[in-house]
């Protein structure tokens, strides 16, 4: 790319063009995909999906260190007709791989929590999430989910990457890549996480081989989430302009001598976003002016609940001015001691802030052009372990999915009656990966970056079950 | 000094050294065939088809292999191409192994077939168990012969030849070298952190004596800024912070004793060897170290003594879950937890963590393993001890009765405040029933449920009351003189001690380490295998070790609990670490150093050297310089001379050939120098540096420079973030900022510093959004760009041209172009005029005073520019 490429790229992304996008996006008018400029030297100019797309945002809410699907998602009544017995010989207990438990020796646990059906559908959710229940009509939960490793971090990996290993794209940056980004004002990829010490995971959001433009952008969830949004007293909005023109010619000269480094091009991109972002971010961040009736739906003054309530309300206040991906991420699911206690303390962060986000997005005419996934890394044992806890369960567990063109009130797949393994439609995190894609119009196939010797992709070499018709099927 | 231990030898069976790399399968007999393949299959395929016996199967050893599994013999030796062990791994046909992983490098495909054709050679010598560890990193590293490689004028340096020989063999060419410019800045930054100054440059620029490059080298090695940048790397890795983390981040006083130590001890070059040991036994193995006693002199001896003490700090400053305080075998187990996790990271390069729960699924460490580590460290635990002579703590009990003042002088003023609360109370009363007052007066913890619902109310009432809106004006006046009191009380303690030589710590504290020490032996805590790591479940009891797998037998840990050998452990473990021949640590310790040096390790996990982990690029490199490393007296310094005077290291970063960049885009083979972008303490160093403000001071207690009004919206509350009272100490090193593990200074997390939760092997480089928020807005960016501006003033005069051209070399290091001047100046005139209707900042920098404000202010907008250039952030 020579440096009057790129700088045209950028004039059409300071232009007219992309700005009205922005605000016809805040209007609530979709922008017809194709009707979009294109400014080829921009990476991250939105892009025509060459599929037809149900969804244009993603919402991704991960329950990091796995969910259990028997205690949420999952319903067994057998399971807990065989409550505090062996496991029958014939699942094959033999031939579970799993981190600290014995299947051989180990004994079948009940969920503790009822499960009932809700909605029209009847659709079966246990008590940990009677607010998301409210909902059952859109959600579709995938009860057939399988991968292969029962360890977190390649787990998360998978899940985030596609991979067990680390270095691979984050499906966030995939999407921004296939699709770029219509909010030229605000990050298009955006990742908060509720967890304290350790809460940064940055290969969760990370561009892997992709050109660092498509990395995530983390944003805080204490105090203020967006620092540094206010100039300098004594600088104003044009002189700041006039200091970002020379500073990006300057920098463009720097990095045309560079061209192989993807850092440098994201870097010149980060200030025309941080320019915007001044404007755009205490915008986004000033929930003071959202109604009461807001603030009681994400449970906003709720000790307990609030902390992940305004995460959700961030999530819905981005999606609206057009951030393509967010990822919310709901740490502290990794119930090995007294799994019951740790979801219920964990279900009462979330659900009425989910349930409300749902509520939210679909009275605001959005749930049906953002696709809402829960899923954690994998979810947990049908036996006991220790006191009451759960053992990682990666061969088996379930995903649930909402708006995004996904017709709700139904499941997809089975796992046998215990909930050890999928007896019908197993589907890999590949084909959660594909379907995802699919949804937005992207083939999971042809997306792709050629890289080391190899033309890659988010789901490897699998994927090939992809099941977007299933849930759009009215 | 004599060291028993360190001379022994690893046993005798060691002489088989594998030369690891890949054209060694080119020229590979049987033997190394077959140690090829048995590699490939532990890497790929151990994982499941191990003890674990995915599908039945297990590929441990070649009968099994032949049995095969469920799906039948995986091995037809002889025919590779109908072996299903062959055919998954090379995915021919349905089943395609590994699962979700890379599939193998055509280069493993190769020797896997080469081997399975040549009848699959298993030696039953190679099987028996571990008279050699099958695994590369648990071998003893030999060193390789030097490689006859590219061109002799490029490959003077042993590295370069094995370079070479890489490049070679990859059909790679080198890039040429760096111009000096280019090179002193990386240099500058590279060994002290900060960029050189522009009389440096010229100077090195223009010294075309063959010797001018080395003595550059010299110059920062042996400057006192080196230590501060190289501590920080280390300080990453040992997981260094201030305070404990979690919900109360509790506060370590004396961290930073342990941070000051890790600096002198870089700076004085000290030999790793001594380095390791002092960090983990210190105290043991120097122990006279605490006889301080008897005079204000003390032996400088014992001062080292008590410096290598002070190393074992490391095992104090970890996280800390606070509140497991309730429960002290859990508080314990958390602490040994940590200790064995941090020595296998920072100094075993091996992720021992996982072995606490179960037997390690990669690596053959089983969980015993890890709880014996655990073991050695149980009979110690982190105390404070005072670091002065017993003289001083004799002054400070003289002088003990002034705090005793300042706390009747704090008494007085709240027994003033609780009188005027009462008189208030007895006004509230008064507004509510009987009923209220009577349940209000019960004792709070005494109150039934009943009488604290009626009590409520008024309790509320009460706790808010406003004493500065109470108080009558004769009042005010008695509290503001009660207030006064205190002040001068605490003005009137003592700041150093009766010789005048040592300052106290605070407010007339004792000046502490936070140490190792041990335990009286009846008060060691057991140590047990627990089921899944739960402290609920105990298993056997175990007792000090090292890995087996690693262990020849000629280290014996003492199993006694007795007072003639509680202290022995950590001695042991530190000596057996730091023996020349241990396999692992310096090849860590020099992979490390390589990747600060290049940003990418010749192992590029490198806090993993397990199966998990990324084999080396260049093995043979690695071992040359780990051995060499061991043999040059285990000195960094010497490490640091080595690879620097390499061409390798003074090779340009830019692209050297669409080839290159084709075959190797992410410049594995070190065809190119790569580009680095400066990590946050360097970006903060570099602003201060160029602005002229940098406070140079070494060591102490931690700085919290101010915070803006949004970045306190994250602080905990306003105690957690002492800010310096002395202006100047805002501008001190970023090493020295205040470094909690629940708050990171915001400019330093933006610029990705390491969560310090465990050790960091390596930074993460992020290019995001709020990094640019923070360069164009921050009040700081902008504070320090004005006394830039001041700078150019104070030394180029009234003339902008000479402005441009100084501020040019003090960033970047060279002279702009004529564009670039032309460029620069138009803004500088544009700003002028902007700033001129009413941009200019309410306070300015003395230093600006000789210019027009408008001019001045123009002029700092300039400069703030510069400082979000990517030449000022990037390093070629």
């Amino acid at each position: 790319m020579s440096i009057d490429e790129s700088r045209r790229g950028f004039l059409t992304r300071s232009g007219i063009g992309l700005g009205s996008l922005g605000l016809l996006y805040l209007m609530g008018r979709e922008p017809a995909f194709g009707t979009i400029p294109s400014a080829s030297a921009n990476p991250l100019a939105p892009k025509q999906p060459p599929l037809p797309a149900h969804a244009r945002n993603v919402i991704l809410i991960f329950l990091q260190g796995g969910a259990s699907h028997l205690d949420t998602f999952d319903p067994k009544p057998v399971l807990s007709r065989l409550d505090g017995q062996p496991v029958p010989a014939s699942f094959r207990p033999e031939s579970l791989n799993l981190q600290f438990t014995n299947a051989s020796e180990a004994k079948l646990m009940a969920s503790r929590f009822a499960f009932k059906k809700y909605g029209q559908s009847g659709l079966e959710l246990s008590d940990l999430f009677q607010s998301l229940g409210q909902h059952a009509d859109d959600l579709a939960v995938v009860r057939s989910c399988y991968h292969e490793s029962f360890i977190h971090g390649p787990a998360l990996n998978l899940l985030y990457n596609g991979s067990l290993l680390v270095g691979h794209p984050s499906i966030g940056s995939w999407v921004l890549y296939g699709l770029g980004s219509v909010s030229d004002s605000l990050p298009a990829f955006i990742v908060m996480s509720d967890g304290g010490v350790s809460g940064r995971n940055s290969k969760s959001f990370s561009s892997g081989y992709l050109p660092a433009i498509y990395q995530g952008t983390m944003m805080r969830t204490e105090g203020s989430p967006i620092m540094n949004l206010t100039r300098p007293a004594s600088i104003d909005s044009s002189e700041q302009r006039l200091m970002l023109d020379q500073i990006r010619d300057w920098n463009q000269q720097y990095s045309a001598e560079r061209e192989d480094d993807s850092r440098l091009a994201a870097h010149i991109a980060n200030y025309e976003l941080a320019f915007r972002m001044q404007m755009a971010g205490p915008e986004l961040i000033d929930i003071a002016k959202e109604p009461e009736s807001v603030r009681k739906l994400y449970c906003l003054d709720d000790e307990v609940a609030g902390k992940f309530g305004r995460m959700c309300l961030m999530s819905r206040r981005m999606v609206e001015r057009g951030v393509r991906f967010v990822q919310l991420i709901s740490t502290d699911w990794d119930g090995h001691v007294e799994c019951d206690r740790n979801h219920l303390e964990n279900s009462r962060k979330i659900d009425r802030p989910v349930a409300g986000l749902l509520a939210d997005l679909k009275q605001r005419g959005l749930l049906k052009s953002t696709l809402i996934v829960i899923a954690g890394e994998f979810g947990r044992t049908p036996i006991m372990q220790g006191t009451r806890g759960r053992d990682h369960h990666p061969y088996g567990f379930s995903v649930c999915m909402a708006g995004g063109g996904v017709t709700g009130g139904k499941v997809i797949g089975a796992t046998d009656e215990l909930g050890f393994r999928p007896i019908q439609d197993p589907l890999h995190v590949h084909d959660v990966h594909a379907t995802m894609l699919a949804l937005l119009g992207l083939d999971h196939r042809k997306l792709t970056y050629f890289f080391q010797g190899r033309t890659r992709r988010l789901t490897d070499v699998g994927g090939d079950k992809e099941f977007s018709a299933r849930l759009l099927q009215a | 000094m004599v060291l028993p231990l360190a001379k022994a030898r690893f046993g005798p069976a060691r002489s088989l050294l594998l030369v690891l790399s890949t054209h060694w399968l080119l020229l590979a007999g049987p033997t190394e065939l077959e140690t090829s393949a048995r590699m490939i299959i532990e890497k790929h395929c151990l994982a499941c088809h191990g003890a674990a016996k995915m599908s039945g199967l297990d590929l441990r050893e070649k009968e099994a292999m032949l049995s095969g599994g469920r799906r039948g013999p995986s091995l037809k030796p002889g025919n590779a191409a109908d072996s299903p062990l062959y055919q998954a791994a090379a995915h021919i046909g349905e089943l395609k192994m590994p699962p979700g992983k890379e599939s193998l490098s055509d280069e493993d495909l190769k020797s896997l077939k080469q081997w399975i054709d040549a009848g699959a050679p298993w030696s039953s010598e190679a099987a028996a168990k571990h008279s050699e560890p099958a695994w590369w990193s648990f071998r003893t590293p030999r060193k390789p012969s030097v490689p006859k490689a590219g061109d002799a004028e490029w490959t003077g340096n042993p590295i370069d030849a094995f370079v070479a020989a890489k490049l070679e063999e990859k059909g790679l060419r080198h890039a040429p070298p760096a111009g000096r410019r280019t090179l002193i800045r990386r240099a500058y930054f590279d060994l002290i952190g900060l960029p050189p100054s522009p009389e440096d440059v010229e100077k090195f620029v223009h010294d075309t004596s063959p010797g001018a490059y080395a003595k550059l080298i010299e110059d920062l090695l042996a400057s006192p800024r080196y230590g501060e940048r190289w501590a920080r790397h280390w300080l990453d890795v040992v997981r260094y912070s201030d305070s404990g983390g979690f919900e109360t981040d509790i506060y370590y006083p004396n961290a930073w004793r342990y941070r000051d130590y890790v600096i002198k001890s870089f700076t004085e070059d000290k030999p790793y060897d001594r380095f390791v040991q002092e960090q983990v036994a210190g105290d043991e193995l120097w122990s006279d170290n605490i006889d301080l006693q008897g005079t204000y002199q003390v032996d400088p001896a014992k001062l080292a003594h008590l410096e290598a003490w002070i190393g074992t700090g490391l095992y104090t400053l970890g996280p800390e879950l606070h509140e497991s305080n309730m429960n002290i075998p859990k508080l314990v187990y958390e602490q040994l937890t940590d200790a064995a996790d941090t020595t296998g990271s920072v100094f075993l390069g091996l992720t021992m963590g996982c072995a606490r729960c179960h037997d390690h699924k990669f690596d053959p460490l089983p969980q015993r393993d890890y709880y014996r580590l655990q073991a050695v460290f149980a009979p110690s635990h982190p105390e404070d001890t005072t670091v002065v002579p017993r003289h001083y703590l004799e002054d400070y009990r003289q002088s003990y009765t002034k705090l005793m003042v300042v706390s009747e002088a704090r008494a007085k003023c709240l027994l003033f405040e609780r009188k005027v609360t009462d008189r208030v109370t007895e006004r509230l009363k008064a507004k509510y029933s009987k009923e209220v007052v009577t349940a209000f007066e019960v004792p709070e913890d005494k109150r039934s449920a009943k009488e604290e619902e009626l009590a409520a109310p008024l309790t509320k009432e009460v706790k808010t009351i406003k004493l500065e809106q109470e108080f009558t004006a004769e009042e005010r006046a008695e509290h503001l003189h009660l207030l006064e009191q205190i002040g001068k009380t605490v003005l009137d303690l003592p700041e150093k001690d009766a010789s005048q030589n040592i300052p106290y710590d605070g407010l007339m504290e004792v000046p502490a380490a936070s140490v190792l020490v041990h335990y009286p032996p009846e008060l060691v805590p057991e140590v047990h295998v627990l089921g899944r790591g739960d402290l609920s479940r105990e298993l056997d009891r175990v007792g000090p070790g090292i890995p087996g797998i690693l262990d020849d037998g000629t280290i014996r840990f003492t199993q006694q609990v007795a007072p003639e050998t509680i202290a022995t452990n950590r001695r042991k473990l530190a000596l057996w670490l730091t023996r020349p021949d241990h396999p692992l640590t310096a090849r860590v310790i020099v992979n490390r150093i390589w990747m600060w040096h290049f940003g990418k390790g010749i192992v590029s996990t490198p806090n993993d050297f397990g199966r998990q982990g990324q084999m080396p690029s260049h093995p043979e490199l690695l071992d040359w310089l780990a051995t060499e490393f061991v043999d040059r007296g285990w000195s960094i310094k010497e490490l640091h001379r080595m690879i620097m005077l390499s061409n390798t290291y003074q090779q340009a970063s830019t692209v050297g050939g669409e080839n290159n960049l084709k075959t190797d885009p992410e410049n594995r083979y070190l065809w190119r120098m790569n580009r680095a972008r400066l990590e946050g303490e360097e970006l903060w160093d570099a602003i201060h540096s160029v602005s002229g403000t940098l406070n140079l001071k070494m060591g102490g207690h931690p700085v919290a420079p101010p915070l803006a009004d949004d970045e306190w919206s994250a602080v905990g509350s306003r105690g957690q973030w002492p800010v310096a009272a002395d202006p100047t100490e805002k501008n001190r090193r970023g090493i020295y900022i205040l470094n909690r593990r629940n708050f990171s200074y915001p400019m330093l997390q933006a610029f990705d510093n390491p969560d310090n939760a465990v050790s960091c092997p390596e930074r993460d480089i992020t290019t995001v959004a709020p990094q640019a928020l923070w360069l164009l807005n921050n009040n700081v960016a902008f504070e320090q760009a004005q006394e830039f501006a001041g700078r150019l003033v104070k030394y180029a005069g009234a003339e902008p041209a000479h402005w441009i051209e100084r501020a040019w070399r003090l960033a970047l290091d060279r002279s702009p172009t004529a564009m670039e001047r032309t460029k620069a100046l138009e803004m500088l005139d544009a700003l002028t005029k902007t700033s001129a209707v009413g941009h200019i900042p309410d306070k300015m920098p003395a230093s600006l005073s000789a210019l027009p404000p408008a001019r001045a202010a123009a002029l700092s907008k300039l400069c703030l520019s510069l400082f979000n250039l990517q030449e000022f952030m990037y390093v070629d």
